[in-house]
């Protein structure tokens, strides 16, 4: 019971926080609309808002659990916001009965082409760039096995210094205390 | 006063109807359950069967359809939080990016010259690849209609994910990037929900390129838009 007790304030308290951080982010995604219209801006505020906000955390200017858990929720419920327009189709449904058959096989066309397309283009390419990338690694790789030996050389090539040269610089700082 | 009534049904029908139906795919995981195919249609089919004006429909779930706008915003989290993957490969990734815009672009394009459909879907057909918040955003410059693009871009998803796999065979493609950035350029957020499926890096690839597909959407819809018309 008391773990039941805890566990539900705990919920509790993880509800409150998404939406007082969902609330925030309503409040910015506001305020950088009214800021788009404002300047006649071409790029619309969800986007100028994703890249203030992109900045502010690349800068470290605000932390990321911040934010993590809003846009945790907001893009996992992504479909939710997104019914009310497609239900709207219903002003269409005329158009929609004409042309639904033809509309669906010309886009099964087309989004195979896309899918195949980009697939096998970005199957090439990654081929390549990985490619690349191992041997950037593999001369880094080299480059820091290069300073170490050097680093080592340094080190061993040293003159020696015997405990007995110290000794006397620790008497003398003994005596200065 | 009856006018309110039926928008405030209308939007606790859409939420019980969101809800349920991601509980319902929770416990049963078929293809032809997953909510972006069972909820909007259960919706549609309750709110025609009442005879619903889509005006009332509208009066309440309006305010479900603006968080569209914070919901874009918070894809600056994955993107700062992949940061290092796009350091990795930054070359495979945009041009990745650039071909999936351009090929859904074109295919679209091509489709509609090839038939004559009307000009109302024809125009709202050009951004059907990129998410909806974007698409929604981007389709005004191509004259498009935001709820048919709302549309579209939904039928696009559902057979992106359907046809995924039996193409990836046939195709012969096996890289998890190559997967990832196709499914995240041509199916978008369905697409990255079939990537996570298949596997992790494919679902985080494809949520970056569906947001930089998106956002590269946004930002050249009016170039392209005075290109082909």
């Amino acid at each position: 019971m008391a773990t039941f007790a805890k566990i539900n304030r705990k919920n509790i308290k993880h509800c409150l926080l998404v939406a007082l951080q969902v609330t925030g982010f309503c409040g910015f995604a506001w305020l950088c609309q009214t800021l788009a219209i404002y300047i006649n801006s071409p790029i619309p505020g969800s986007v100028i808002g994703l890249t203030i906000l992109l900045l502010l955390l690349s800068l470290k200017l605000i932390p990321e659990r911040s934010v993590s858990l809003a846009s945790k929720w907001l893009i996992g419920e992504l479909l939710l916001f997104f019914i009310p327009p497609v239900v709207a189709v219903i002003k269409y449904q005329a158009l929609l009965e004409h042309f639904g058959a033809v509309l669906i096989g010309a886009m099964l066309a087309a989004s195979t082409c896309v899918l195949v397309g980009t697939a096998f283009t970005v199957d090439k390419l990654f081929k390549f760039e990985h490619k690349m990338h191992l041997k950037r690694q593999a001369a880094k790789t080299v480059q820091h096995v290069d300073q170490t030996m050097a680093v080592a050389e340094k080190v061993l090539t040293l003159p020696k210094t015997s405990p007995t040269d110290l000794a006397p610089k620790a008497t003398e700082e003994r005596q200065a205390a | 006063m009856s006018h309110s009534i039926v928008g405030l049904f209308c939007l606790v029908l859409t939420l019980i109807g969101y809800f349920a139906s991601k509980a319902l795919y929770k416990r049963q995981r078929k293809v032809w359950l997953a909510p972006i195919i069972i909820a909007p249609m259960a919706i549609l089919i309750t709110v025609v069967s009442l005879k619903i004006d889509v005006s009332d429909y509208f009066s309440y779930t309006h305010y479900l359809a603006a968080m569209l706008a914070p919901a874009t915003i918070a894809f600056a989290l994955p993107i700062y939080r992949e940061r290092e993957l796009i350091k990795q490969y930054p070359l495979t990734l945009s041009l990745g990016v650039i071909c999936g815009l351009l090929l859904g672009l074109g295919s679209s394009w091509l489709l509609v010259k090839l038939t004559n459909l009307p000009p109302e879907l024809s125009h709202s057909l050009m951004v059907r690849s990129v998410s909806t918040p974007f698409a929604i955003e981007a389709t005004g410059s191509f004259g498009g209609i935001p709820e048919l693009t709302a549309m579209l871009v939904l039928l696009t998803g559902v057979i992106g994910m359907l046809i995924c796999e039996p193409l990836f065979k046939v195709a012969n493609i096996k890289s998890a990037i190559a997967k990832g950035v196709a499914l995240g350029a041509s199916a978008h957020g369905a697409g990255a929900a079939k990537a996570s499926e298949i596997g992790r890096q494919e679902g985080v690839i494809a949520s970056l390129t569906m947001i930089f597909t998106g956002i590269a959407m946004v930002l050249t819809a009016p170039l392209f838009a005075a290109l082909l018309h």
